[in-house]
């Protein structure tokens, strides 16, 4: 291509009041299509060059209003919805708590997003590739002169006027900068192939890592010792035993908490004299009897402990327990019954703990005397 | 420049008839309610002194940090800080009625309770007021010290008094640190003796830098609008409106990082002085002095453009005012403990404070430049540009 | 007594002498152009000496636990929170010069800030190591943050110590966006002027393109604005989240309100004593003196006197409120920080923050270069010291006496201090080798005559 197409006239001005005024009078002739390249930012210049004030105030103030809600409706769908736990005995949606985090990631939100926005949006940058790169206008406006640029496609462009008119506001080398010839072809896209290739390839190697160190790294030694302890789980195997098993059963003679042997095992009328009843016949225990009376001992002894369960007929019926006998019986008989069980009642000791079978006993004492009920009891 | 003129007849009248006005008002409280007049006047001996010492610092803060945009409107400032002879007329009333204010004045109670018989020593009446005599003493001697300074500078333009008055301003500063916080320490702290708080010095440092500021942007726009000090800009007013932005974010975070320790630590003997808050409709209180006090100054001050328009800064400033007034009936009045009271004493009484400030004012216009004319900084002062 | 007056009636410029943009570029350039010097590296050298003790202390910690350091119970917090609250300190300096100062329009601090703000993510990175190890777990920091996983568990978002995960993580990322968004016009002016097509292609792909237009350089500097209004907060937040880690408890000496301003204070007391060390050695070396002027060091010492005489006023209140209180578990943490096992480091903390920054009320003293450095070193010192003091005796002897223990670090707690400090050297020393210490377009914007004169 040798075709030159031009981007712009130049010219390098010594002064910041040369430059302003420089401005200004491009802005007096009518040129639009023109821009100013200084070191650093000159004061009065956007003014000069009627520039509309800058909006990006508002970026910042939405990315910040998102920061806030999104941090406080996380932190609230979280405490309230998702998952709420007492902590500290405050209540679920403590909001003072909230208050830290939510700044944060309104700042966050607000400061990142708003440079991103500008350096994406307003910019256009990365760009490498802008026809003022790499001349000497750019290297002097860089360092210590102050540049104007009239650019090709303004409405007054003209060439020669151009460079008149540059020249009569005190302009210093002026120059044309021309199109590079690929630059020109290529334009400026936003989904560039060279930047959409980095991004696959950074997605790539992100997940491959993310997927190496948190399946295999973390599996590693030393990483692993928490998960992969040396100690006996159960259902293990172990070499240490002839048996190969890992779980061992208790030692001869261990005894379980809360399960120590029965003392007047085949003795119902030790049992019977030494054992005395250690509830009271309070509304709490006589519901728990009945409710434990009409689970476990109901299907044989019936409702109401006359035998008459709903068994006939298929198992042997058990005594009524309003015999004469029973009736007399002590508190610790019955117990010892239900304990160590009698005939082919087995024994329950296994299924009832010993509160819940003194609660048997007080409840089987209320239909006792519910079922022999004298006029005296009525008052 | 130099202007020496007095303020219009018609505002020193009114200045004379809010004052007078006020008097018979905090002795018509006096007569009818003693108990409830003395808290009212309590909160309003706190607002006067943090405008008066609050302008102090103002002016001190000018000097230390060398800041030049101020210095033209440095003189309304001083004439706010004259109050400081003012203010401790308004506690005089209160020494009269300790009994009425303070639990820790009641002998036998204090005996009692081992915790308020270990503070006896510093809750003693006597050391109380020689506290309260000594703070108004040193505010009133730098006061004197800076002003004269000052004033000396007018006709000798000597900027070696601007050197004394810098010097004079750092060691001010920690004297300043130490008066104000004895300050809200005797006169609100101690009306629940049984309760502390490390940070409630800073806490109303902040309100006072508030007060001060507000009133001195009201007075200066004020002044500006009508010919007293015309050589001011946007950009003037622009740095006003940021220190005002600034401390009310500066108070939030005083007042919420208080709240915060104290409700999550949780403990009953720190917890009850928020719950008084919190109870019997102190709660609408508290929430109207959020709204009031950050939620509406915040947005109503953020862009940039708000902080430079006089309509919206002079608005503000009567806003803020308003709201460390809020403040300190917040911080007092749960004690008076018979419900939130508002009558006409409570709007009343600051009428009084309305008129002192002017007439104040009023009496140091007429005898003083508008602007600090022998400052070697005015020139700067008078040319700053954002 | 100085007999010299002061002129008021002028600005004393922020840059000595006039000079001119291209002796600015060539000047603040020249470190990046030149090999390094001797001094350079036998500094270099001290430095990767204490940064590999460090890492070997840290990789035998990670290895091993924590048990090879001195936390016990009932102390078990000691040199990591104490390091993590200095470190996260020190950073504040640069924050409260590139963004503070900005806002307060104090142009003094346009030949320190860059250097300032460098300092920050440097000393943010050294602090950040701290929370991670004492973890015990470093290998899982996802845990510290709130994803979705399969335990349906998140963080406790009512905790200080999630607070700091959340305050630290924005501080650091805001400070970097920051400190780049500065750089930007910088790295363009070396792409410019560089002669090497590596350093160029560097140059070019961090710099983004910039091309020094207005039109950009507009919305630049309102986007600066914008970062440096919320930088200002931000900072503030930070550290009080780091008192938080303390004040929200019921520990006697750590349940205070004064806290969040106290340790804000402390933090710029603490780092702008680091950054004035480091900038006496960088404005000699670099042959900076007229960028970083005796003025602004002796502007720096008058911050350390405030923030300083801060510091003292929360030891005070503290002090007066724990009487005042009657509460007697309080009393007794501030007698036995006087006269317990710890007084020689509360007595090394009061020496050095209160009684030796006093020298800095005489201007001969701010503006002596050897005594303000040594006063400088001395705050340091002192600010690690007060939080040592915070951590270690209020966990030490709390409430009941028959859980009262003692703290003695190991060497590995030291090793890992010292490392830190290795760390945060070594890449002080890397950037001022690769990039500009000083802001080279506010720079020139600061000299008298660069700006337009007023009509």
């Amino acid at each position: 291509m040798n075709e030159q197409h031009l981007f712009a006239i130049t010219a390098l001005f010594d002064t910041p009041e040369e430059i302003v005024h420089a401005a200004q009078e491009a802005s007096k002739a009518g040129y639009t299509r023109f821009d100013v390249n200084t070191p650093y930012p000159v004061h009065g210049m956007d003014k000069a060059m009627r520039l509309k004030p800058s909006r990006i105030g508002v970026f910042a103030l939405v990315f910040g209003l998102l920061g806030v809600f999104s941090a406080v409706g996380f932190m609230t769908w979280v405490t309230l919805v998702n998952y709420p736990l007492v902590i500290g005995g405050k209540p679920f949606w403590s909001w003072p708590a909230f208050v830290p985090i939510a700044f944060e990631v309104t700042v966050i939100l607000a400061s990142v997003l708003t440079v991103v926005t500008m350096i994406v949006l307003y910019f256009r940058f990365p760009n490498n590739a802008h026809p003022l790169h790499d001349t000497p206008y750019m290297k002097r406006v860089s360092s210590d002169k102050f540049g104007i640029n009239i650019q090709a496609d303004d409405p007054k462009f003209d060439e020669k006027e151009i460079r008149a008119f540059l020249g009569r506001i005190g302009g210093k080398e002026i120059s044309p900068i021309y199109f590079d010839a690929e630059e020109f072809e290529h334009g400026q896209k936003l989904f560039d192939p060279k930047f959409l290739g980095v991004l696959a390839v950074t997605a790539l190697v992100v997940s491959a890592m993310t997927y190496v160190v948190f399946n295999k790294v973390l599996y590693m030694e030393p990483f692993s010792w928490m998960s992969a302890q040396e100690k006996l789980k159960a259902q293990q195997p172990s070499e240490l035993f002839k048996d190969g098993i890992g779980m061992r059963p208790p030692v001869e003679g261990t005894v379980a908490r809360g399960f120590l042997p029965y003392a007047f095992k085949g003795k119902p009328d030790e049992a019977g004299r030494f054992l005395a009843n250690p509830l009271l016949s309070t509304k709490e225990v006589l519901e728990r009897g009945k409710s434990r009376y009409m689970t476990f001992c109901s299907p044989c002894h019936g409702n109401f402990g006359r035998g008459d369960s709903r068994l006939q007929g298929q198992f042997p019926n058990p005594p009524t327990l309003h015999s004469d006998k029973v009736r007399n019986w002590p508190d610790g008989n019955i117990y010892h019954v239900m304990t160590d069980g009698q005939n082919i009642m087995p024994s329950y000791a296994t299924q009832i703990s010993k509160d819940d079978r003194w609660a048997i006993v007080q409840y089987i004492r209320v239909l006792q005397r519910a079922q022999n009920a004298k006029e005296s009891d009525l008052k | 420049m130099g202007l020496r003129r007095e303020l219009p007849e018609r505002v020193t009248r009114l200045a004379w008839i809010l004052l007078i006005l006020g008097v018979v008002l905090y002795g018509a409280g006096y007569l009818l309610d003693a108990k409830r007049a003395a808290f009212n006047n309590v909160v309003g001996f706190l607002f006067l002194a943090s405008v008066a010492g609050g302008a102090i610092f103002l002016i001190a803060l000018e000097y230390l940090a060398g800041a030049v945009w101020s210095v033209p409107m440095r003189r309304a400032t001083e004439f706010l800080a004259a109050l400081t002879l003012v203010v401790p007329l308004l506690a005089v009333p209160l020494l009269f009625h300790l009994h009425d204010l303070f639990h820790w004045t009641h002998g036998e109670a204090v005996a009692a309770e081992k915790v308020l018989a270990g503070k006896a020593p510093y809750l003693d009446i006597d050391f109380f007021i020689i506290r309260f005599a000594a703070v108004f003493l040193v505010w009133n001697f730098f006061y004197f010290l800076f002003v004269r300074n000052s004033t000396k500078q007018d006709s000798t333009r000597d900027p070696k008094l601007t050197t004394n008055n810098v010097r004079l301003a750092a060691v001010f500063m920690p004297v300043f640190a130490i008066t104000v916080t004895l300050t809200v320490v005797d006169w609100a702290m101690s009306l629940e003796p049984n309760w502390y708080s490390t940070i409630l010095g800073v806490y109303y440092f902040s309100g006072t830098v508030l007060a001060a500021l507000s009133a001195a942007t009201y007075a200066i726009i004020k002044f500006h609008e009508n010919g007293y000090l015309p050589n001011l800009r946007r950009d003037h007013f622009y740095s006003l409106g940021a220190l005002l932005f600034a401390f009310i974010n500066f108070w939030a975070y005083i007042a919420f990082s208080q709240f915060l320790l104290i409700w999550y630590a949780n403990l009953p003997e720190e917890t009850f002085w928020f719950i008084k808050r919190w109870k019997e409709g102190w709660e609408y209180v508290s929430i109207l002095l959020i709204i009031v006090h950050f939620v509406v100054p915040y947005f109503a001050l953020l862009t940039q453009d708000s902080k430079m328009d006089t309509k919206r800064l002079k608005l503000m400033s009567i806003w803020i005012l308003f709201a460390h007034l809020l403040d300190l009936y917040w911080l007092v009045m749960p004690t008076y403990g018979e419900g939130i009271p508002f009558g006409w004493m409570e709007i009343g009484f600051p009428i009084l404070l309305v008129g002192l400030a002017l007439v104040v004012l009023s009496y140091k216009v007429k005898r003083n430049n508008m602007i600090p004319v022998g400052d070697p900084k005015l020139e700067r002062g008078l040319s700053f540009h954002l | 007594m100085s007999t010299a007056v002061i002129d008021y009636t002028r600005e004393v410029p922020v840059v000595e002498g006039r000079p001119k943009a291209s002796e600015l570029d060539a000047t603040i350039a020249a470190p990046l152009d030149q090999f390094p010097s001797r001094a350079w590296w036998i500094a270099f050298s001290v430095t990767l000496l204490l940064l590999t003790i460090g890492a070997v202390c840290v990789g035998l910690t990670i290895y091993k636990g924590l048990g090879l350091w001195g936390v016990n119970q009932p102390v078990s917090w000691g040199f990591d929170i104490v390091n993590f609250v200095f470190w996260i300190g020190i950073g504040h300096a640069g924050t409260l010069i590139s963004a503070i100062l900005f806002l307060l329009r104090q142009r003094w601090r346009t030949g320190i800030a860059r250097f300032a703000e460098a300092m920050t993510i440097f000393a943010v990175m050294c602090a950040g190591i701290f929370p991670l190890l004492h973890t015990g777990r470093p290998w899982l920091p996802m845990y510290l943050t709130p994803y979705p996983n399969q335990h349906s568990l998140w963080v406790n978002f009512t905790s200080p110590l999630v607070w700091d995960v959340f305050a630290v993580t924005t501080y650091f990322t805001v400070s970097l966006v920051f400190w780049y968004l500065g750089l930007i016009p910088d790295l363009a002016s070396l792409r410019d002027r560089t002669t090497s097509k590596i350093k160029k292609l560097i140059y070019s792909v961090f710099s983004l393109g910039w091309r020094h237009s207005n039109r950009h350089w507009q919305h630049y500097e309102r986007a600066y604005l914008i970062l440096a209004g919320f930088a200002t907060p931000l900072v503030l937040s930070v550290h009080t989240i780091v008192s938080f880690d303390f004040a929200v408890s019921v520990i006697p000496g750590w349940h205070t309100t004064i806290f969040p301003p106290y340790f804000v204070a402390g933090a710029v007391f603490s780092g702008f004593a680091m950054v004035q060390n480091v900038l006496i050695f960088v404005r000699q070396a670099f042959n900076l003196k007229h960028i970083i002027t005796l003025d602004h060091l002796e502007k720096m010492n008058k911050v350390m006197i405030v923030t300083g005489s801060m510091v003292g006023y929360a030891y005070a209140m503290e002090f007066f409120i724990a009487w005042y209180s009657g509460n007697q578990f309080e009393q007794f943490v501030f007698l036995n920080r006087a006269l317990g096992p710890y007084a020689w480091a509360y007595w090394t903390m009061v020496t050095c923050n209160v009684v030796f920054p006093q020298l800095f009320w005489f201007k001969k003293i701010r503006r002596s270069i050897p005594v303000m450095f040594a006063i400088g070193i001395l705050v340091n010192v002192g600010m690690w010291f007060e939080r040592f003091v915070i951590v270690v005796t209020s966990l030490s002897r709390d409430f009941l006496p028959s859980s009262w223990g003692h703290y003695v670090p190991t060497m590995y707690d030291v090793g890992i201090l010292l490392g830190s400090f290795g760390l945060f050297f070594t890449l002080i020393l890397i950037f001022v080798r690769v990039l500009p210490v000083v802001s080279i377009s506010e720079v020139k914007a600061a000299v008298e005559g660069a700006q337009p004169t007023h009509d």
